[in-house]
C-alpha cells in the first residue's frame, strides 16, 4: 500500500514519506489516544480513508487467493489486512471506552463535545441517558428530594459537583520527530525542558496537551 | 457513627478483584438508603427551627430599631438574642452535620454503583450480549437492564459503523492460531478451507474465522478455546 514511496532516491524523504502515509498515521493517532487521558479530536478523514485502504486489501488478498498466488505472499498481506484492521478497531474502541468513561463530563464540556464524530455523540448521548436511568433507579429516586440530581450533591451546590472527570495532570511518556527548543512547562517555577527529536520525556500531559493537539509530539 | 454503613459499601468494592464483581449488596445499600431517610428526618425540623430563630431574631431588630427603649430592656432583649444566637448556631451545625452525612452518603452510594457500572461496560466488550448465568446472578434487578442498555447502545454504534468492533481484542501476531475444539460443531467452511471441527482437535484456524467461535461463548459453551488460553 506504500510501495510507491520504495522508489525515491534519499532515505531521510523516503523516511518522511514513510511517516506521512496512513498506515503511520493511524498508528500514531491510535498510541496518541490510547496514551492521552482525554478524548482526543477524532480524525474523520484518517479513519474514512483507512476504511477504504481495507476494502481495497481485502478484494486485493480475495483476487490474490482466485489467481492461486503464492500462499506466502498473500498470508503477508492478509497479516498487514489484519494489523491495520486491529488498528482501526482499537481506535474506534479506545475512544468509545474513553466517552464511557467519563460520559457527563464529555456530555457537558463543549470543547470535548466537538471533538466527537457524529455517531460517537449519539452512542454518546445514549449512553449518558442509560447510566442516568440506572443510577436514578439504583439510588437517586430513593433519596430525598433535594439530593437527587446524578450531577450535584445536593440543590446547595454551586454547580455541578458529582462528574467523574479525567485526570489530566498525570505524566505521559513523549516523543518529537523534530527539536522543537526550550518548553516551559506551565506549573512554573521550574527550568524550561529542552525538547529535543526523537528524545524520549516524562511531562504531564496537561502542560504539553497544545502540542499534543498540533501534531508536534506524539505520546508513546 | 453515621456514613459508617456506606463506607462499608464502598470498601467492599474497593476490595474485591479488579475488573470483577461481587453480589450486589442488597441489605447494606437499603441500610444506608434508609440512614438517608433518618437523616432527612432530623434535618426538616431543624431547618423550621433554623427559620423560625432566624425570623424571631429579625423581629427582635427590628422592634429595637424602630421604638426607643429603656437601659434595662435593652439588656434583657441583648440577653434574649444571645440565648437565640447559641440556639440557632446548635441548629445550624446540627443541620449541617445532617446536611453533610446525607452527602456522604449519596456520593457512597453513587460511587458504588458508578464503578460497579465500569466493570458491568467492560463485560459488555468481553461477551456477546447475553451474560453468563454466574455473573448474572450477581447483578442487581436496575444493573441487568442497564447492561442490557448499554449493550444495545454498543451494537447500534457498532451497525451505524458497520464495522464490528468487539473482535480483535488482542494485537495479531499470526494470521493463524492455534485452537483446541470443545465442542462438536461439525463441518464448517471457513474463509480459506473446509475443516471438520471435531472435539478434541487442535488445529490452526484464520483468526477472524476462530474468533466467532471464541466470542459465542457467552451463549452457549465456547466451543473453542485458544490453545494458550489466552481468552475470558
Amino acid at each position: 500500500m506504500d510501495s510507491g514511496a520504495g522508489e525515491s532516491s534519499a532515505a531521510d524523504e523516503y523516511e518522511s514519506l514513510m511517516s506521512t502515509t496512513d498506515a503511520e498515521l493511524l498508528k500514531s493517532a491510535w498510541r496518541n489516544e490510547k496514551a492521552a487521558p482525554e478524548i482526543l479530536k477524532f480524525d474523520a478523514d484518517l479513519v474514512q480513508r483507512s476504511r477504504q485502504q481495507i476494502q481495497l486489501m481485502e478484494e486485493m488478498v480475495d483476487e490474490f487467493n482466485k489467481n492461486g498466488v503464492d500462499p506466502l505472499t498473500v498470508s503477508l498481506y492478509q497479516m498487514d489486512l489484519d494489523r491495520t484492521m486491529f488498528l482501526l478497531r482499537s481506535y474506534l474502541r479506545t475512544r468509545l471506552q474513553k466517552i464511557e468513561k467519563y460520559v457527563f463530563h464529555v456530555e457537558k464540556t463543549v470543547e470535548l463535545w466537538n471533538r466527537l464524530s457524529k455517531q460517537e455523540q449519539k452512542f454518546a448521548r445514549r449512553c449518558a441517558g442509560d447510566l442516568k436511568h440506572h443510577l436514578e433507579q439504583s439510588a437517586l429516586s430513593k433519596l430525598p428530594d433535594q439530593y437527587q440530581s446524578h450531577l450535584r450533591q445536593s440543590a446547595a451546590s454551586e454547580d455541578d459537583d458529582m462528574i467523574p472527570e479525567p485526570q489530566l495532570d498525570i505524566y505521559v511518556v513523549c516523543r518529537s520527530k523534530r527539536y522543537l527548543g526550550a518548553f516551559q512547562l506551565d506549573d512554573g517555577g521550574e527550568e524550561p525542558v529542552n525538547i529535543e527529536a526523537d528524545d524520549l520525556y516524562a511531562l504531564p500531559y496537561k502542560s504539553i496537551k497544545p502540542l499534543v493537539e498540533s501534531g508536534q509530539i506524539d505520546l508513546v | 457513627m453515621y456514613a459508617r454503613k456506606a463506607s462499608e459499601l464502598v470498601k467492599e468494592f474497593a476490595s474485591s478483584e479488579p475488573g470483577q464483581l461481587s453480589t450486589f449488596n442488597n441489605d447494606l445499600f437499603a441500610q444506608v438508603l434508609e440512614e438517608c431517610e433518618g437523616h432527612l428526618l432530623h434535618l426538616q425540623p431543624l431547618m423550621r427551627k433554623i427559620q423560625e430563630h432566624e425570623n424571631k431574631l429579625k423581629d427582635k431588630r427590628r422592634s429595637e430599631d424602630e421604638v426607643e427603649i429603656s437601659e434595662d430592656e435593652r439588656r434583657k432583649s441583648e440577653a434574649e438574642k444571645v440565648i437565640l444566637q447559641t440556639a440557632l448556631k446548635s441548629d445550624q451545625f446540627g443541620a449541617l452535620v445532617h446536611h453533610l452525612s446525607l452527602v456522604r452518603n449519596k456520593r457512597c452510594l453513587m460511587a458504588y454503583i458508578y464503578n460497579r457500572a465500569e466493570v458491568i461496560r467492560s463485560l459488555g466488550w468481553m461477551v456477546d450480549s447475553v451474560l453468563p448465568a454466574e455473573i448474572e446472578e450477581k447483578l442487581s434487578s436496575t444493573e441487568k437492564e442497564y447492561f442490557k442498555n448499554h449493550v444495545a447502545t454498543l451494537q447500534s454504534y457498532m451497525s451505524e459503523l458497520d464495522l464490528h468492533l468487539t473482535v480483535d481484542m488482542v494485537p495479531p501476531k499470526d494470521p493463524y492460531i492455534k485452537v483446541r475444539v470443545l465442542d462438536d460443531i461439525g463441518e464448517v467452511a471457513l474463509s480459506d478451507q473446509v475443516a471438520n471441527l471435531a472435539r478434541h482437535a487442535i488445529m490452526f484456524l484464520r483468526r477472524t474465522d476462530a474468533e466467532q467461535y471464541i466470542t459465542q461463548g457467552g451463549q452457549k459453551q465456547r466451543m473453542l478455546r485458544f490453545q494458550y488460553s489466552l481468552d475470558i
